[in-house]
């Protein structure tokens, strides 16, 4: 007896429907990504010809603590924006999701609006905010008597970290907030009824029910922000590499050292490192929640 | 931190700056009342060997007054066009060097400014002036002008029309009250040597009870110091002038007397200070008019200009060859042509662009008179810098080094770090970024 499949027809026009997509991706996906490994083995400043040097920047990036250290302030810049966000997302769409809030239309869209301004903006912005003799925030804390010198803020690598971190916060907090919103919406109405009848009170509702129902989108919104904490870079580069390095990201690294420094070659074997760093967090990160099915 | 990162994006977009249409108001203002004392007749021989220019020329820069300069080519050359394509602001030099990396479209000439002409200078891009004659259009030049265009074996690759000097600018009206005089000599004076410059500081400190600070930042001297002191690199090896150790404690002493307002250049906070008299003494070069706030003239003749403790100068803009240009003929006649005195003293009369060539220089020295500085004559509280400034050339490192420094030294400035502590971590800094230097 033949298998089953073997029916389905295998016409090869079904290649020519994929392949704009495999064309545009090789040309502007996959050829750059194998452009950049053929540079990372080679030595090359811009101005001269590109010098094979095998694994020498690999080498290189082995050894270069202020790479390890890039990482280190990446992940913590991360945790801290997201720990905070996420709470806040939650918070904020269980209020926003229940019936007796008025305007929440109005909420809902006043909370993402930090998400459209471009990071750069949300940069300066903030940079301004937070300088030390001309910024406001000073300005105000001098003004109700709180402090008597202005604080320097950036020149303290934990405020640093803090003020990069809730740029990231106070930017996605609305976006996530409506992921979980759209989330809570897709939660059937008669779970709640039934946990009503039941007599269950309000706290022990979203304990039972919402937050195990709302696991899918956690996932989703803790992935996705895996991968974007990690590439953390145009706020924080308004924001510059602060008191000795401790808000250079990893992607921040990467700008200076190719784009500054001219230094193609060492960058291109930094964006590898940082595609294994990101591999391997991501890779924890989807271990963590298959554990728990 | 957030210092640093602001001086370095706001220095490297300075060209763009300049160039992006926001024309110093110096300049504007000067231009009716400017008198350069280049009569027609004298200054029309240069350039105008070659009667009969044909062709077109394409120039990239991120300066719009290039566009000013290809006019007064075209209307002396009317065989000739020039296409000015402007870049403006930092990502230029990335733009430039990526297209010469693939070799199409290229220009025929191109602008380098002075933060990464050092990186260009010994490439495979530029063409050889000096084979072309170069030497005979900079024998007049002032020496660091021309000296900053050439590539570490002694070559002629590119060409400056101006020197970008730099010096202490005030509002006339601060000076007389903290200082007791605007004249720009005795302010000179009185800030002769640093010494005198920080017990002054702190005299205007105390005087205007804290509002007031004589300088913007006690990094100023970075820059006035870059130009001052042995180059980064010797032989492959990190070089650091034992002048940056006095430089580093006379920063700390700047600080802690409260002789400066602790902001960065060409930060808002910094031109809010420039403008309203909150710091008395600015140091800024000849071409950063333009963070003068002059909306309606309003600025004009309440601005002077003094010399600094040392000379110093701040930008500027170079301009080569495409080496595979087709044009290399009417290029070369167009470097010919801005080295030339009589566009020199065109631009001086109409932007108040310091010449580069010493002779165009010395011949406005004693009537040059600017109507922005109150008809006071800029010429001369810079000649001293313009005569004695060593002749440096680029290196693909001294910026990016200087750049190291500062970040690292601002912090320790603020922080009050030991200077053998700050030096330890810029040499970790310039190992990182820099590995093939020796920094022991």
């Amino acid at each position: 007896m033949r298998p089953v499949h073997s029916k389905i027809d295998k016409s090869f026009y079904g290649y020519f429907f994929i392949a704009p997509f495999f064309i545009g991706f090789a040309v502007v996906g996959l050829a750059p990504i194998l452009y950049t490994f053929y540079l990372s083995l080679t030595k090359w400043d811009g101005f001269s010809d590109p010098v094979y040097v095998g694994a020498a920047n690999y080498t290189r990036l082995l050894h270069d603590s202020f790479f390890y250290q890039t990482i280190g302030s990446t992940l913590v810049i991360w945790v801290m924006s997201i720990v905070p966000q996420l709470i806040l997302a939650l918070a904020l769409a269980l209020i926003l999701n229940e019936r007796f809030v008025k305007g929440k239309h109005f909420f809902r869209a006043i909370f993402y609006f930090p998400h459209i301004v471009t990071p750069v903006t949300l940069g300066v912005l903030f940079s301004l905010m937070f300088d030390w003799q001309t910024g406001s925030i000073n300005k105000m804390l001098e003004s109700i008597g709180l402090i008597h010198d202005p604080i320097n803020w950036f020149n303290n690598p934990w405020w640093s970290r803090i003020i990069v971190a809730s740029v990231i916060c106070w930017q996605y907090f609305g976006f996530n907030m409506i992921v979980f919103i759209a989330g809570l919406q897709s939660i059937s109405s008669e779970v709640y009824e039934a946990a009503a009848v039941d007599g269950a009170t309000k706290g022990t509702i979203i304990r039972k029910i919402t937050l195990p129902l709302l696991r899918p989108v956690f996932l989703f919104t803790f992935i996705t922000s895996v991968i974007g904490g990690l590439q953390l870079f145009d706020a924080p580069l308004m924001l510059g590499d602060g008191p000795g390095n401790s808000t250079r990201t990893m992607i921040m690294y990467l700008y200076e050292t190719a784009f500054k420094n001219f230094d193609y070659s060492y960058g291109s074997a930094i964006a590898y490192g940082i595609f294994i760093v990101v591999m391997f967090f991501t890779a924890i990160t989807a271990r963590a929640s298959r554990l728990k099915d | 931190m957030l210092a640093v990162v602001l001086m370095i994006t706001l220095l490297s977009a300075c060209g763009g700056k300049g160039g992006n249409g926001a024309s110093p108001p110096a300049s504007a203002s000067s231009g009716d009342t400017a008198s350069p004392s280049a009569s027609p007749s004298d200054s029309v021989s240069p350039s105008t060997s070659a009667p009969e220019l044909k062709g077109k020329l394409v120039i990239w820069t991120f300066f719009d007054q290039v566009k000013d300069m290809a006019a007064k080519f075209e209307e002396k050359n009317p065989g000739v066009q020039v296409e000015v394509k402007m870049f403006p602001g930092d990502q230029y030099q990335t733009k430039l060097l990526t297209a010469l990396q693939t070799g199409k479209d290229l220009p025929d000439i191109f602008d380098l400014e002075r933060g990464y002409i050092g990186k260009f200078i010994d490439s495979k891009f530029l063409t050889d002036l000096s084979a072309m004659g170069g030497e005979e259009l900079v024998k007049d030049y002032i020496p660091y002008v021309q000296g900053l265009g050439r590539s570490s074996d002694g070559k002629l690759k590119a060409i400056s029309d101006h020197s970008s000097p730099g010096g202490f600018w005030y509002l006339r009206e601060t000076a007389k009250q903290y200082l007791g005089t605007d004249d720009p000599a005795q302010i000179g004076e009185m800030v002769g040597s640093w010494d005198k410059l920080i017990a002054l500081g702190e005299k205007v400190y105390a005087d205007s009870k804290g509002k007031v600070h004589l300088i913007e930042n006690a990094g100023d001297l970075f820059d006035i110091m870059a130009y001052n002191t042995e180059p980064w690199v010797k032989d492959g090896k990190l070089n650091i002038d034992p002048k940056w150790q006095e430089t580093y404690d006379l920063q700390q002493k700047i600080r802690a007397g409260n002789v400066d307002a602790k902001l960065p250049f060409m930060s808002a906070g910094w031109g809010t200070a420039l403008n309203s008299g909150t710091v008395v003494l600015t140091s800024m070069p000849a071409w950063a008019g333009f963070m003068v706030d002059n909306k309606d003239d309003k600025a004009v003749g309440k601005f002077g200009v003094a010399p600094a403790p040392l000379g110093f100068y701040t930008g500027g803009t170079y301009r080569g060859i495409y080496d595979k240009s087709p044009n290399k003929e009417l290029a070369y006649e167009f470097l010919k042509y801005i080295a030339s005195p009589e566009w020199q003293d065109y631009n001086l009369g109409k932007t108040g662009n310091m010449p580069g060539n010493k002779a165009v220089y010395e011949k406005n020295l004693d009537t040059f008179k600017s109507a922005f500085f109150g008809d006071q004559n800029i010429l001369k509280p810079y000649y001293d810098t313009i005569k004695e400034m060593p002749a440096l050339s680029a290196d693909k490192y001294g910026e990016d080094i200087l750049s190291l420094w500062r970040k690292v030294a601002s912090q320790g400035i603020t922080n009050n770090t030991p200077y053998d502590k700050v030096v330890g971590d810029f040499k970790k800094e310039v190992k990182n970024a820099f590995p093939e230097l020796k920094t022991d």
